[in-house]
């Protein structure tokens, strides 16, 4: 077994249905849902062999008359009322009779009579090699309802049937119910698209009709998907990930005994609601189908599952906020990612996720077809005969019914449901919202205080709370609100192989949204977050009553005393109260004290406990706590197995909370809340000694203010927006705790190489219980952060940094050596310290390689790339003298994410990698094409999942520059690429990478984190050419203090897992794999070599050996050794870092490594790879080292006896081959030398993607021609619906037009040109009012100009730093951190609207007064057009005026012709009152005057 | 990691390094008086806010009490003084002396980052200055809360080592006894460093601190002659011993026995025994007034000697030295103090005998010495000319060529092992892995080499400061020869600890 399991694959995808509104079914519908999914082939993936996919599949209504025939013909007798099975079974005819005849127990036992069973046609001739390894038997089975029953009737008990065969089949792996309905049924398989119905040659039958076809088209992060996890399921496709999974397959769990309806009476017989591995998908087409078979409609069930957010929303009608409180008390959103559409046979549903994180387009035609899909264009519907499009977006519905023709939209359904029932007034009358009591907490504090102060101490000494954990941690949020920021990253052990004693929560590993989901930005996007925390019995959902809303909320799980003693004082009949001390006797054991604990809990929530308090404060000599987050694991998990869970509301009471991370584990493990009495009773004494800024009560409040800001940013790391979707989820690794002790308290948590067992975890507390009460030590001071002598070990402590730079400039060997060995010889600080190298024997001297046949110094330069680091965080000189270094070596160094000065493209001081972030700063065609290497950065190690920001000060003019902005504004790095939510957008910025520069390798930066392997795997598949895998202690200038310390994994996990997954897959030879993370020696690269890597990235070493003196000071630019900073005096008068030292050092580790090898025995590096057998672990010096398992490592990273073991220097080239683009650039070429007006005409598709950027990349690379001077113009015109990323990176010259429609991305990285886009003459729909453009449009653009007539999707000009627009609406969370640019909206605009937009200008024409409800404050201010006119000195330093309104309009009209563009200039003196002005707060702050503007709706 | 967000991230530009300010050397070359004038707290907070509070404190790290030192400039650039002084005494119980006589420019302020062009922190004067204002405001340590534990341990020496011994000691708990056989504390800090550097007011103040918290000092007790060492070996639960080091070398020079030939410690504490009025007989008072004085050598003794010399008046001081100026291995700022106060350097010069006159002192007879060339790091290699001979005149002589240990005869009672050169064995000497590992053809066994070093080390060298006979544990000069006052201090805390955890296992065996 390795670390890499192919059961952790993820997918997404494309998907939509199309339904005959009235009803009519037809064979010509499954037709044009079958040519709708080969329109999406590039959405999913397609093997070298052109013939295997990862599944794709329809799911339509049951040809009732086609199977009544085929009955006829086989003989079989069927009923009035029958339904269709359609069954994968194994190929195996034994094996498959017993589950048929299982199958047909469970049937006959609910009376329902099996008539037959039938071979279904299929032509395996279409399956590629993988597939047909695991073709299942497909058969259709034939049954019949006893007469009377009713169709549902029918359905809810197949529906039993089918879950209780299922029950029974545990072994067989072949058998699968893809549905069983009288309604519908599902055609899937792993073939592609175009081959789905020559797989199943029956849907082509003239009588195979339906009037719905859901379909959907699977993107799996490995190769060898099964047939079952084919799409779509019983009920529903989905697109996207949920990312909640794990906490809501174990709220299944809990609350199974909770479900009760009259119409399944026998629910509660199965053993589970979902099923709790798998996909994500089908988990929650379980839950659907349970909602919908116990008897709620499709509606409430979709908003229940998939609510949009509310929490937040202070403008949704209170209505329908009471309607979804109400139902997010019985159950936490399934959130992710989620594009669903679903069916049950009559009505369909499509339901985008809160965040509005997956497309989905509509067009309804005159002949009453709808089509939803992730693309819009995915049949060739005529274009006159479309009477509307639109898309649905963040958190909306759209739902029609075929037998009645009817359709719903979004807000439509919101008024049905909030009608249904009194919501607001069941809320009202019964639920308590707890809010804080000052006095209360005053007297609470006060009592502390005075009672407890002096045991401080003690307290302090046994829960392990260090002087720089009071001083760096709770001062500093108390204080200032939220964590402090911190930077160099962690480069401490981890705490299973410290030899200090660590805080338990050191442990746990925040998993964090890589590739296959994005993390969210938890303060830009704060409106769809929720921290809102129920207390109370759970209910029935099923019965919705005034009774389910007895419950008591409160807005975060974090307790004060004040809300504690409320909690305490409710009404004892309904929330009784009652407390349980987790501490245990000095000589017992942990296990048998924390069983025990387990079971009182159980007793009491038996007798009706329904607040239980888990306490670990009545401590004395004679006991020890059990660490809380064991305690609370052991009891949920406790409680979940009796099926209490729901019963009771579980609070911690500890002293082992303190910073956001160790909340987060808590609730992540079961708590419902937490209160932080010893961090409270810290603060009291902080206020004591006078050393903290705001009285004692505000700085406690400002204590969880931080603590609750930290959850959320911990929770959107994981892409999660709701408390409630996290707790329990386990969305943790543990590193280097035993087994047994997760199994027992986290069984839901990956826990890959063991640890410290119950024993040492006992061990631990009793040196710190001898510490409390034995004596009067002051306080520790740990070092866990800051070296410390005595303290915490740090890797690159003051011996090591002093070392390593007199080594470079003497540049002497053996000072290198003294260096390298300080570092080879450490106390174990890594897991791969913890593995030695078996050198070979010198006494057989014969064998011994001579140097000179050792891999040269210059082959190994070529393996050894710098790290990210970008010019802003570093400064120039430093950035240029890494660049310089690299070059002369032959290395590769990399300009990080903040774009890089053109005069140094050519020179020696180019980055050879050019990295693209999430900020896209500078990212455009002249950067791409520069490059020899375009590294997508997902993450970084020091702080996976999130974003960055380089503040105002540090935006120097070059800077600023560089990143196509205005100095002093502070420039924000979103945490995810708002172009990457899932697997396949990265199969598309790939793609468009690989359009615009297709001579470079394109890499992928990962960090390790539990099912890195699988991502990487997908990663390989969306044809990366190079995957870097960075360990958790990278590097970084700037990262809130938590996200240093608790988020990724050591790379020896992650690389040897990823190179594990490459090989199973079969991709290893065609990707290089790098792996990052703390490298400073040869020994280092051997070790990462052994372990899987071909090629090596050092951040921090070269960074020292330039002069960098670890000061961790670099977020305050005032970096004392010139490296990270701007300031002009440091950088000229104190830098003294020069190229010659980095070469020394890249030349020293050369040399080391060669010496290992030679000592090995071994020639190359490549010889090397996987080589585990040479590596042996060694004895650890302490208990806990001892207690792991870390051969898993070494077996993953094996060497195959066959097959690829590294890179073999291939290249790994898109199935797409971008044919529109190659046809543009060969025309262009051709007449490169006759005009300077080059004109071309083409009719485009929605698989055409990323158009325009082969051009605009030849145009960028070659000195041919001077297209920024606008002397020369390239027209390309084009008819039809353009793919994804139209006119990305567009190039000055460049005039894209397009009449019709565009996918998501239009514009993206644009830095000149213009695209327009309009719809042809002779329509129906109104353009204005109509979606015409997808999502994520000019994302990163930096210049040139878009005009629109119509509307655009969500996150319309998200880092826009520069390029003009105009467009008729938009989408949600427009114009996001924008920078620069114009962009005008002359229509409707949705929520959250400017956030993080500190630069740049937005004009929007708000004909319903209501744009500033729509706008997020924070960083803008709005103000209305007329009175930014009036004050001229304020028009006139915005340089904005009526005419540059006119200007846009004319300019709109000329391009697209907009008829409502036309109509508002016409009319401009009655529309021009409705203009509004939004203006980032920074820009306002800069002018000079102070100006008296009234602003709108300031919050 | 700063947060406060008043600070001013350039401080260390804008604000430039200032020591704090001396008296003019016209008013100090005539007292025995402190040099150093008393700096406000708002100044010495001005020149603290300077400090980067960096990831790796080079400062700490440096300094061999590895003292906070980051974490107390803190506390004194928000004027916190008696929390930094408390914090202070944390790691070191004579912070106000260790401030005064401190090589700084060769530890903590050497190591600061910003002693790479912006001027380092003035960590030595924020030190004495706090030190100096706390304890005059009263401060004392804060022991309500130690609970005597019923141990007691005998400290021979009440020097630093034996200081640091017994203060940390009493924190824990244990009942500390200094010996000493001197009328006072503090060893050479007392009789030997000049009250110009060190006030001998501040090391009794120090002593009434010392002994409110609890350490008996008996004092003009000579273990051996008054006292049996069995004796103490049997009272006490161990013994640390820190007699120091206090034998003068001569460096056999020829002439030496002439009158006019001091030997630097006994000039010193001669001195200081006047000064003071201790009533030490072996040490007599000499009175340089009017001589012409020369002082061979060039550390830290050399100038406490050349600066008393200006101070009794003498005609001319000279500081004659072998190597240049930049190779002197005392501290750079006693140097400039001397040269203030009308000392004159004479470098690259090595005596080869005293020559006399009348049984007097006349002249000494020097050769010069000339640089080598393939000088590396560190201090400079000279060679003698021999064909160089020149006579410098002078009264008076000073040997001021170190100290080497005096080991008491009774060290071999408890057969307590000494080095070669006299010196006390403690801990475990590690061998000589570094110079096998540096080997290349035993780079094989490399790892393993260093794990079974390190591994030995944690075994049998976890009492570092533990002499061959157990029970008896041993620091400072008399186990480093003559050595710092900071590393003297470091050995008695090492040692506290070594017996807090010696006694600590005894108990539960």
């Amino acid at each position: 077994m390795g670390l890499y399991h192919s059961s952790q694959a993820k997918d997404s995808c494309g998907f939509g249905l199309i339904a005959q509104l009235d009803g009519k079914p037809a064979q010509r519908l499954i037709k044009t849902a079958i040519t709708a999914l080969i329109r999406m082939t590039h959405r999913g993936s397609v093997a070298i062999d052109g013939k295997t996919g990862d599944g794709c599949g329809i799911s339509i209504q049951l040809s009732k008359p086609y199977f009544r025939e085929l009955a006829k013909h086989l003989g079989f007798s069927l009923g009035h009322r029958f339904a269709i099975g359609q069954i994968f079974l194994n190929p195996d005819p034994i094996k498959a009779a017993r589950c048929r005849q299982i199958l047909e127990d469970e049937l006959t036992k609910e009376t329902i009579s099996v008539s037959g069973w039938r071979k279904v046609p299929i032509d395996k001739d279409v399956c590629g090699k993988d597939a047909l390894k695991t073709l299942p038997n497909i058969e259709q089975v034939f049954v019949t309802a006893p007469p009377g029953w009713q169709r549902y009737d029918l359905e809810r008990r197949l529906f039993m049937a089918r879950r209780r065969a299922a029950e029974r089949v545990t072994d067989d792996d072949y058998y699968y119910v893809a549905s069983l309905s009288s309604l519908m049924i599902v055609y899937k398989g792993l073939v592609i698209p175009k081959n789905l119905s020559t797989f199943y040659p029956e849907l082509a039958h003239p009588k195979m009709k339906s009037a719905i076809c859901l379909f959907h088209q699977r993107f799996s992060t490995n190769t060898l998907p099964l047939w079952k996890y084919a799409q779509p399921f019983r009920f529903l496709a989905h697109n996207g990930e949920i990312n909640t999974i794990s906490a809501n397959r174990s709220w299944s769990v809990a609350r199974k005994s909770k479900f009760f309806t009259p119409l399944l009476p026998d629910l509660p017989s199965l053993q589970q609601l979902v099923n709790q591995s798998g996909s994500d998908s089908s988990s929650l087409d379980n839950m659907l189908e349970v909602l919908l078979a116990g008897g709620m409609d499709i509606f409430r069930a979709l908003r229940l599952l998939i609510p949009p957010a509310w929490a937040n929303r202070s403008a949704m009608d209170p209505d329908l906020r009471a309607f979804y409180e109400f139902n997010s008390m019985h159950m936490e959103p399934w959130d992710g990612p989620a594009g669903i559409v679903m069916t049950n046979g009559e009505k369909i549903a499509c339901n985008i996720d809160r965040n509005g994180l997956r497309p989905a387009r509509y067009v309804i035609t005159k002949d009453r077809v709808l089509t939803v899909a992730s693309e819009i264009g995915v049949w060739d519907y005529k274009e006159e005969n479309v009477i509307e499009k639109g898309r649905i977006g963040p958190g909306e519905m759209l739902a029609a019914d075929v037998s009645s023709g009817k359709i719903w939209r979004s807000g439509k359904i919101d008024d049905m449901l909030k009608i249904r029932h009194p919501y607001l007034a069941w809320l009202r009358e019964n639920t308590i919202r707890l809010r804080s009591n000052v006095d209360l907490e005053k007297k609470g504090a006060q009592y502390y205080i005075e009672e407890n102060i002096e045991k401080l101490p003690i307290f302090s000494h046994l829960f392990g709370v260090s002087v720089e954990e009071k001083e760096q941690v709770i001062k500093v949020i108390a204080n200032d609100a939220q964590e402090g920021t911190f930077s160099m990253g962690d480069d401490t052990p981890f705490a299973v192989l410290s030899q200090k004693s660590r805080s338990l929560y050191d442990y746990f590993r925040q998993q964090f949204a890589q590739v296959t989901n994005p993390p969210i930005d938890s303060l830009r996007e704060k409106s769809v977050m929720s921290l809102e925390t129920c207390f109370g019995r759970e209910h029935n959902i099923f019965q919705e009553t005034n009774g389910l809303s007895y419950r008591v909320i409160i807005s975060a799980p974090v307790l004060n005393y004040a809300k504690l003693q409320q909690l305490k004082s409710l009404d004892q009949t309904y929330y009784q109260f009652q407390s349980l001390s987790i501490n245990y006797s000095i000589d017992a054991n942990l296990n048998t004290a924390l069983t025990a604990v387990c079971d009182r809990a159980v007793e009491l929530v038996k007798n009706g406990c329904v607040i239980l308090q888990l306490t670990d404060r009545d401590i004395n000599e004679s006991t020890m706590p059990i660490h809380a987050s064991l305690a609370t694991g052991a009891v949920h998990q406790r409680l979940i197995k009796e099926g209490l869970r729901c019963d009771v509301n579980l609070i911690v009471e500890t002293a082992t909370v303190r910073d956001p991370h160790h909340f987060a584990v808590l609730i992540g493990v079961g708590a419902t809340a937490i209160y932080p009495y010893l961090a409270l009773q810290i603060i009291n004494q902080l206020s004591l000694e006078g050393q903290l800024v705001d009285e004692l009560i505000t700085a406690r409040k400002n204590y969880l203010k931080g603590i609750n800001k930290g959850l959320l940013k911990i929770l959107s790391k994981m892409g999660i927006s709701t408390i409630g979707s996290y707790r329990g989820a386990c969305l943790f690794e543990i590193v280097g705790l035993d087994h047994a002790v997760s199994e027992l308290c986290f069984p839901a948590m990956p826990c890959r190489i063991g640890g410290a067992t119950f024993k040492d975890l006992h061990n631990d507390v009793l040196v710190s219980v001898a510490n409390a009460w034995g004596s009067d030590l002051p306080i520790e001071r740990s070092g866990i952060l800051k070296f410390v002598y005595g303290g915490e070990y740090h890797c690159y402590n003051p011996d090591v940094v002093t070392q390593l730079q007199l080594a470079v400039t003497t540049g002497l060997y053996s000072d290198y050596q003294k260096f390298a060995d300080t570092v080879n010889q450490r106390p174990i600080s890594t897991l791969r310290d913890l593995m030695r190298l078996k050198l070979a024997d010198n006494s057989s001297k014969s064998e011994k390689i001579e140097l000179d046949e050792i891999e040269s110094k210059e082959s190994l330069y070529k393996r050894f790339d710098s790290a990210g680091m970008s010019i802003g965080a570093l400064s120039p000189e430093a950035h240029e003298a890494l660049a310089v270094a690299m070059n002369r070596l032959g290395g590769r160094s990399n300009s990080g994410e903040g774009g890089e000065d053109p005069s140094r493209f050519n020179t020696e001081k180019n980055s050879r990698i050019k990295q693209v972030a999430s900020g896209r700063f500078g990212v455009n065609a002249k950067y791409l094409v520069n490059a020899d290497v375009l590294q997508i950065k997902i993450a970084q190690g020091a702080k996976p999942g999130e974003g960055g920001q380089l503040p105002g000060n540090k935006v120097t003019l070059e800077i600023a520059k560089l990143r196509n902005s205005v100095p002093g504004v502070t420039l924000i790095s979103p945490p995810p690429h708002h172009d990457i939510y899932s697997i396949e957008d990265i199969a598309q910025l790939i793609f468009d990478l690989k359009q615009v520069n297709p001579s470079a390798l394109i890499s992928v930066k990962l960090v390790s984190g539990p099912g890195v392997g699988t991502i990487a795997a997908g990663v390989a598949k969306a044809h990366a050419d190079l995957i870097t895998v960075s360990g958790y202690d990278g590097g970084t200038a700037a990262s809130p203090l938590t996200s240093v310390k608790y988020a990724g994994t050591p790379w020896e996990i992650g690389l040897s897992e990823v190179h594990q997954a490459l090989i199973e897959n079969g991709l290893r030879d065609r990707v290089c794999l790098q792996v990052d993370g703390g490298l400073k020696t040869g020994l280092d690269v051997i070790k990462g070599a052994i372990l899987g890597a071909d090629s090596f990235g050092f951040g921090t070493g070269p960074m020292v050996a330039l002069g960098c003196k670890y000061l961790r000071i670099c977020h305050l630019n005032n970096c004392a050794t010139g490296i990270a900073t701007q300031n002009k005096n440091l950088r000229e008068n104190h830098y003294h870092g020069l190229p010659e030292k980095v070469m020394n050092y890249f030349s020293f580790v050369a040399e080391e490594t060669q010496q290992w090898l030679q000592q090995l025995g071994i020639k190359s590096l490549n010889e090397l790879i996987g080589r585990t057998d040479l590596l042996q672990l060694s004895q650890g010096t302490s208990d806990k080292q001892n207690h792991l398992q870390l051969q898993v490592i070494l077996d993953a990273a094996k060497r195959p006896s066959n097959g690829a073991c590294h890179y073999m220097g291939l290249r790994n080239p898109c199935f797409d081959k971008g044919v529109l683009n190659q046809q543009i650039l060969k025309a262009f070429k051709n007449r490169l030398n006759v005009v300077e007006v080059f004109e071309l005409e083409a009719t485009i598709h929605n698989y055409d993607r990323s158009v325009g950027a082969a051009l605009a990349g030849f145009l960028a690379s070659e000195d041919v021609l001077d297209t920024t001077d606008n002397s020369v113009i390239l027209k390309l015109n084009f008819l039809g619906i353009a793919g994804q990323s139209f006119g990305a990176w567009n190039y000055p010259g460049m005039q894209l037009r397009l009449e019709g429609d565009a996918n998501d991305y239009v514009g993206k990285g644009m830095s000149g040109g213009r695209i327009s886009i309009f719809s042809p003459e002779n329509i129906s729909y109104v353009p204005s009012r109509s979606t015409i453009i997808g999502n994520t449009c000019l994302y990163g653009a930096s210049g040139g100009e878009l005009y629109v007539a119509g509307q655009a999707g969500e996150r319309f000009a998200v880092r826009n730093s520069g390029a003009t627009a105009v467009v008729e609406g938009i989408g949600d969370h427009g114009c996001e951190y924008m920078t620069g640019g114009i962009v005008l909206i002359l229509g409707p605009v949705g929520e959250n609207f400017g956030a993080g937009m500190t630069g740049g200008i937005a004009l929007v024409l708000d004909l319903d007064e209501h744009f500033s409800n729509q706008c997020n404050m924070e960083h803008i201010q709005v103000c209305s057009m007329v009175e930014v006119m009036s004050n001229r000195v304020l028009a006139a330093s915005l340089n904005i005026s009526r005419t540059t309104i006119v200007q846009l309009l004319e300019a709109q009209i000329l391009h697209t012709s907009s008829r409502w563009s036309k109509k508002v200039l016409q009319n401009l003196d009655n529309y021009i009152d409705y203009f509004m002005l939004v203006i980032p707060k920074e820009t306002l702050s800069r002018q000079t005057q102070a100006l008296p503007v009234r602003l709108v709706n300031e919050k | 990691m700063k947060n406060n967000k008043t600070d001013n991230l350039l401080s260390f530009i804008d604000t430039p390094r200032k020591v704090t300010n001396k008296r003019a050397s016209a008013q100090r070359n005539k007292d025995f008086d402190e040099i150093y004038i008393s700096a406000a707290p708002e100044e010495l907070a001005q020149q603290a806010s300077r400090c980067l509070d960096c990831g790796n404190p080079y400062c700490e790290w440096k300094c061999p009490l590895h003292n906070y030192i980051p974490d107390w400039l803190k506390l004194t650039q928000n004027l916190k003084l008696n929390d930094a002084a408390e914090l202070m005494h944390q790691t070191n119980p004579l912070p106000e002396i260790c401030g005064r006589v401190c090589p700084q420019d060769r530890l903590c302020e050497q190591a600061c980052t910003l002693n790479t062009g912006f001027g380092a922190i003035t960590i030595g004067a924020i030190e004495k200055n706090i030190s100096d204002h706390a304890i005059a405001q009263g401060w004392k340590p804060g022991l309500s809360k130690v609970q005597y534990n019923g141990k007691s341990v005998a400290i021979v020496g009440a020097g630093p080592a034996g200081i640091g011994c017994a203060e940390l000691l009493t924190r824990s708990g244990i009942k500390a006894v200094v010996y000493d056989k001197y009328p006072e504390i503090g060893g050479l800090l007392t009789f030997g460093i000049p009250g110009f550097k060190l006030d001998k007011e501040i090391v009794r103040k120090r002593r009434e601190i010392l002994e409110t918290m609890g350490i008996e000092f008996r004092l003009n007790v000579e273990i051996g002659k008054d006292l049996d060492i069995a004796q103490l070996h049997q009272q006490y639960d161990a013994v640390f011993l820190a007699t120091g080091s206090y034998q003068s070398m001569d460096g056999g020079l020829p002439g030496r026995d002439v009158e006019g030939v001091l030997y630097a410690l006994d000039y010193l504490i001669g001195n200081v025994n006047e000064q003071q009025q201790f009533q030490l007989d072996d040490y007599k008072y000499h009175d340089l007034k009017n001589k012409r004085v020369i002082v061979l050598g060039g550390g830290d003794t050399a100038m406490d000697c050349v600066r008393s010399a200006v101070r009794q008046q003498a005609k001319s001081v000279v500081c004659m030295y072998r190597r240049d100026k930049d190779s002197m291995p005392g501290s750079r700022q006693e140097v400039i103090n001397a040269s203030e106060e009308g000392v004159k350097f004479i470098f690259q010069k090595q005596p080869l005998s005293i020559e006399q006159v009348d049984g007097k002192v006349s002249a000494i007879k020097v050769v010069d010495m000339k640089p080598e060339t393939d000088s590396g790091q560190g201090i400079g290699k000279f060679k003698a000319d021999m064909n160089s001979e020149q006579l410098v005149e002078a009264d008076v002589i000073i040997i001021a060529f170190g100290f080497q240990p005096s080991p008491p005869n009774w060290l071999k009672d408890f057969n307590i092992q000494l080095q070669a050169d006299g010196r006390v064995i403690t801990g475990v000497v590690a061998g000589n892995a570094q110079d096998f590992l540096e080997h290349p053809d035993n780079r094989q066994s490399h790892q393993q080499q260093v794990a079974s070093v390190n591994q030995a080390n944690l075994e049998q060298n976890s009492y570092p400061q533990q002499t061959s006979s157990s029970g008896f544990f041993a620091g400072g000069d008399m186990v480093r020869g003559a050595d710092l006052v900071v590393n003297a201090i470091a050995d008695g805390r090492q040692a506290a600890r070594d017996i807090i955890n010696s006694l600590k296992s005894c108990k539960s065996e």
